[in-house]
């Protein structure tokens, strides 16, 4: 198992997902609702095609049981027809909310995917990136008091590993 | 779950207070501010007073965050104007909305994200009408309630000294009905529940569920109390909208029905829409109507005004009259708990029935359908199973190995479209439909976290 785990850290490059425009910090939020909403907005794009409802097809898959993973991270994410490659946004929220998660602890950071319809193992691999880069006190730290979003880009993107910090 | 309900009538109001009971964030829209000022003393809930479909009205009653809109109004078009304008403006989630009238409802292409974006139409009266009508046709259970569309159906009924399985284990099922299968979900002995093993023993009295497909439950009841022969002769007392849609049903697949009103007009408009049915204008709590017309004739009674008092009443003389089975319509579970079965046979809470048909859209997980039992006790629920191994706890395990809850039970699944009554060594398969029965509703939410799939699945 552990080699299995390090391999795919070095195959992940989240600036081959994430857009620095589809960063944003401190939005203002008063339900899980709206979270969803506000992300779906951010995850959006013109090329989109026109009946793709993001906030939708994230609700729908929060049905199902909740992206929080604790620690106030939540990790929505939903395949969408017709997309040609993963998109990703980031998002930090000024009122903590509550969002189901196994520990309680209200979400205020969210990294949001949208993978295509047949998307696999890439996008488990990708969620494995994610959990792990979480679970890290001080990312989380960084994170939150963040206070530019270009900042918040680049700690997401350069972060390689527990030892990179 | 944050829920605004417009229209705070009889389906709103009962809606509120259940929703509320089980800790739910409710807003409450209505134009009519007594009527709000009421319920607002009695419940913990949010109100509104205002114009339903006005966005600024929505907005106030917090349409921005809620998950999910109920439209329950007296007006058909205020209902669909609410849900496009929670669609539109506010991407409300979930917009389950009550539509009345057949002329909107034969349209089916009217309903739709590109159409009127309502994701949910309820009828209450359908709900009442079907359910009585099971009640009807098999008029010695206690409670008929259909799942997988029918296909499967969970059957209350208490047991009785002559049927053929009572003294006797569960096991001996099989052996009684080598063809039929059929799996006991729940047993109340002296209003307890039991968890039923192969090894208990059904006595009289008990009230047994039981899953079965539609086509066994008869044979299954048989065991359980010498059958009566379902009757022709229907009584129905009020010519309300249950009353009318009950009687046309009824009508149409033969049965016998006289239906008494008390309202002269009403009894009049009632008679020119039905066709055989004999309509009786008067009251249903007159001895002496009762008795010339037949009352211990008749095999089913079924009493379907608004008013409990008034149904638990007719009900009560009819059985004595000779009537041989009685329904009640009784929407105060308070009155639920005063009735024993020797002098009403099925109280039928319309409130309980309608809320169980929204639940499905409020539990967590893909739930398909809800009943809610036994005063709302209890609850039967369809739920869909999906993930892998990795992603489900239900998935790739044995029936045996589940972890569900006390009281919970699995009593069926449906397969592609097939009826599997599981036995422990049943594996489950990612998108299987489990019917469960919960004799505890304080553990729904335990059952809901078995069905959450982890955050890895996509």
């Amino acid at each position: 198992m552990e080699p299995a785990v390090k391999t795919v850290e070095s195959e992940v490059d989240l600036r081959e997902i994430l857009d620095p425009q589809r960063v944003a910090l401190n939005l203002p939020c008063m339900s899980k609702k709206r979270l969803l909403e506000l992300v779906a907005d951010l995850l959006a794009s013109a090329d989109d095609e026109e009946e793709t409802d993001i906030s939708q097809i994230l609700n729908e898959r929060e049905r199902l049981g909740s992206t929080g993973i604790g620690h106030g991270i939540a990790l929505p994410h939903g395949r969408v027809t017709g997309l040609g490659a993963p998109r990703a946004a980031f998002a930090t929220f000024a009122t903590p909310i509550d969002f189901d998660s196994s520990d309680g602890i209200p979400v205020s950071l969210v990294f949001a995917i949208l993978v295509p319809e047949d998307a696999n193992t890439q996008h488990l691999r990708l969620l494995a990136h994610l959990a792990r880069m979480f679970s890290e006190p001080t990312l989380r730290e960084e994170l939150a008091t963040c206070r530019e979003p270009q900042e918040a880009y680049r700690i997401l993107t350069e972060w390689r590993g527990p030892d990179s910090t | 779950m944050k829920i605004i309900i417009l229209g705070a009538g009889q389906v709103g109001g009962s809606v509120a207070d259940h929703l509320v009971g089980e800790g739910n964030d409710v807003t409450l829209v209505d134009s009519n501010d007594a009527v709000l000022r009421t319920l607002q003393d009695r419940l913990d809930l949010r109100t509104v007073h205002g114009d339903a479909s006005q966005p600024s009205v929505l907005a106030q009653a917090g349409a921005e965050d809620a998950d999910m809109l109920l439209a329950v109004t007296a007006s058909d078009e205020t209902n669909i104007v609410a849900c496009q304008v929670a669609y539109t403006l506010f991407h409300t989630p979930t917009k389950i909305a009550r539509i009345r009238s057949s002329d909107y409802l034969h349209h089916k292409e009217l309903f739709g994200p590109k159409a009127i974006p309502i994701d949910v139409l309820i009828s209450p009266e359908q709900i009442v009408t079907n359910q009585i009508m099971h009640l009807i046709e098999h008029p010695d259970a206690l409670q008929v309630l259909d799942f997988a569309d029918g296909r499967i159906q969970l059957v209350g009924i208490r047991a009785l000294t002559g049927g053929p399985l009572v003294g006797h284990a569960l096991r001996e099922l099989k052996d009684h009905m080598p063809t039929v299968d059929t799996r006991v979900a729940a047993i109340y002995r002296q209003d307890r529940a039991i968890t039923p093993v192969a090894d208990t023993v059904i006595e009289a009295d008990d009230e047994v569920f039981f899953v079965a497909a539609r086509r066994h439950i008869r044979t299954v009841m048989s065991e359980l109390r010498k059958l009566d022969k379902p009757g022709r002769r229907i009584m129905l007392a009020g010519g309300g909208n249950i009353g009318l849609h009950l009687a046309r049903d009824l009508e149409q697949r033969g049965y016998n029905v006289k239906l008494i009103e008390r309202d002269a007009q009403r009894a009049g408009k009632v008679a020119e829409i039905l066709g055989k049915a004999v309509v009786l204008h008067g009251d249903a709590a007159d001895e002496e109507l009762l008795r010339s017309e037949n009352i211990h004739e008749v095999d089913v009674f079924c009493s379907l005004t608004n008013e409990d008092e008034a149904n638990i009443l007719s009900a009560m003389l009819a059985k004595r009259l000779g009537a041989h089975r009685v329904v009640a319509i009784v929407n105060r579970s308070a009155y639920v708990d005063l009735i024993h079965s020797n002098v009403l046979d099925v109280a039928f809470s319309p409130k309980l029935a309608t809320v169980g048909s929204l639940l499905a859209h409020i539990r967590r997980g893909d739930v398909v359908a809800v009943h809610s039992l036994r005063r709302g006790a209890a609850e039967a629920l369809e739920a869909v199973a999906h993930g892998d191994e990795k992603t489900s706890r239900v998935v790739g395990r044995c029936v045996r190995d589940v972890k569900l809850p006390p009281g919970a039970v699995i009593g069926a699944i449906v397969r592609d479209g097939d009826v599997v009554l599981p036995h422990q060594g049943t594996v489950i398969e990612s998108d299987d439909h489990l019917i469960l029965f919960v004799a505890d509703k304080r553990q729904i939410p335990a059952v809901e976290r078995l069905f959450q799939v982890a955050v890895t699945f996509i």
